[in-house]
């Protein structure tokens, strides 16, 4: 694979996003160009309390709803707090200009856009815990350090598009 | 000499609320209604109008030893009836909360008695019989000491204190215990304060404006008052400071107690 130049951009509102929000934006970020993935990140929401004397009950969080980007269904794991979107290093200055106009639009509260490195670069320790050594060669490069060592792939990644 | 107590210092609006909420002396402001049968719900120890738990036999029925402190200090309501002791538990947001763990601690002891509390970062727990207790968590609850937004009632799996608040203003709740609701602009408990579900909601009323919450907060924020703007505070702090220094060290006590034994004359 050709290696491409990215950079990631923050996106960091000053409120937690609910859902509707959360896929409301996504929707018109996946529709920029020079998007190579996008993380979502923010306060684990549990499906069932597993702690005190209500343990085992269902939570019933409504933050944590499936939304759908792209009619690719997403269950929200996280009460989002932080998108992180890696893009292409060519289109960073029109991105990052139509970002700042759909976020505008669409939270009425302050938020930061940060420019910089806010994911792993390189393959880590954790990830050959999780993978196994060399596995490098079978996975798509783009999910090195995306991911939890704890948590599954299955759970909190999705392939959006081509 | 009689001491007046000060109760906490500082010269600023924030230490003033602080004083408001300690002063015994002071009526604390009722913002809000909540049934008792609501607080007894939300409280989640037993179900409404069920009898209390007890331990012990009433404290009437029971033979003590001579004992002079049992004749100096009268016992409360819960304790004479021999009733189990139950627990409530705040966590407040940093978000300009009206109160915070360390001044809830201290209004209580000051305010209510029978009370055994603990402090921890982001919430306050304290214990007491449970008959008292919900008399006492309907007056917290009823007063200027809660936000029905920013203060949430929570037993366990608190967490949520420090982060940011959602869209609707309200605290980060894991387990979702209130929601907003946007007909009545009034948030709703759903749950216990331990989460578990509750047959219907109960309301606590409308969330405080955020500008009213940065007049009555207790809590130093740069956004708002921070804690280097009051001056009287920071020289308190700095008084503790040096005094815990010197004396739990000694340095004064030991540096002349060496010079003594290594022969030195001039000194004691």
């Amino acid at each position: 694979m050709d290696e491409v130049k990215a950079v990631d951009v923050k996106i960091f509102p000053y409120r937690l996003l609910k859902p509707e929000t959360t896929e409301k934006i996504l929707n018109q970020v996946m529709e920029l160009e020079g998007i190579l993935r996008v993380l979502i990140n923010g306060e684990s929401l549990p499906k069932l309390i597993n702690y005190g004397p209500a343990k085992g009950l269902e939570v019933n969080h409504q933050d944590r709803k499936v939304i759908k980007v792209k009619d690719k269904e997403i269950e929200l794991l996280v009460s989002v707090g932080e998108i992180i979107i890696t893009v292409d290093h060519e289109k960073l200055n029109s991105f990052v200009e139509e970002l700042e106009k759909i976020l505008e639009d669409s939270l009425n509260f302050k938020y930061d856009i940060s420019v910089g490195v806010f994911t792993k670069t390189k393959t880590t320790v954790s990830d050959y815990l999780k993978y196994g050594s060399g596995f490098e060669e079978s996975i798509n490069p783009k999910v090195i350090g995306m991911v939890d060592p704890n948590s599954k792939s299955s759970e909190t990644v999705k392939f959006i598009g081509d | 000499m009689v001491y007046e107590a000060q109760y906490a210092p500082g010269e600023t609006k924030i230490a003033e609320n602080r004083r408001r909420h300690i002063n015994p002396s002071h009526e604390l402001e009722k913002m809000r209604n909540v049934a008792d049968e609501d607080v007894v719900k939300l409280l989640g120890h037993k179900n409404p109008g069920e009898g209390y738990k007890t331990v012990h036999p009433p404290l009437d029925e029971m033979d003590f030893e001579e004992d002079a402190m049992k004749d100096l200090v009268e016992p409360i309501d819960g304790a004479k009836d021999g009733i189990r002791v139950r627990y409530v538990q705040f966590a407040d947001s940093m978000y300009n909360a009206p109160a915070q763990p360390y001044d809830r601690a201290r209004t209580y002891l000051w305010r209510f008695r029978g009370v055994d509390t603990g402090t921890l970062s982001g919430r306050q727990v304290v214990e007491m019989r449970e008959s008292d207790l919900e008399a006492m968590s309907k007056s917290l609850i009823e007063t200027e000491l809660f936000d029905p937004a920013k203060t949430g009632l929570r037993g366990a799996t608190v967490h949520g204190h420090s982060l940011r608040l959602d869209e609707d203003g309200l605290m980060f709740d894991a387990l979702q215990r209130y929601v907003y609701n946007k007909e009545t602009g009034h948030v709703n408990y759903v749950k216990d304060q331990v989460g578990k579900p509750l047959d219907e909601p109960v309301d606590v009323g409308e969330p405080l404006d955020e500008d009213h919450l940065k007049d009555i907060t207790t809590i130093y924020r740069s956004e708002n008052v921070g804690l280097r703007e009051d001056k009287e505070l920071i020289e308190v702090v700095e008084t503790i400071h040096a005094a815990r220094t010197d004396g739990g060290f000694g340095l004064g006590v030991f540096k002349d107690d060496l010079r003594c034994k290594l022969g030195d004359k001039n000194e004691r």
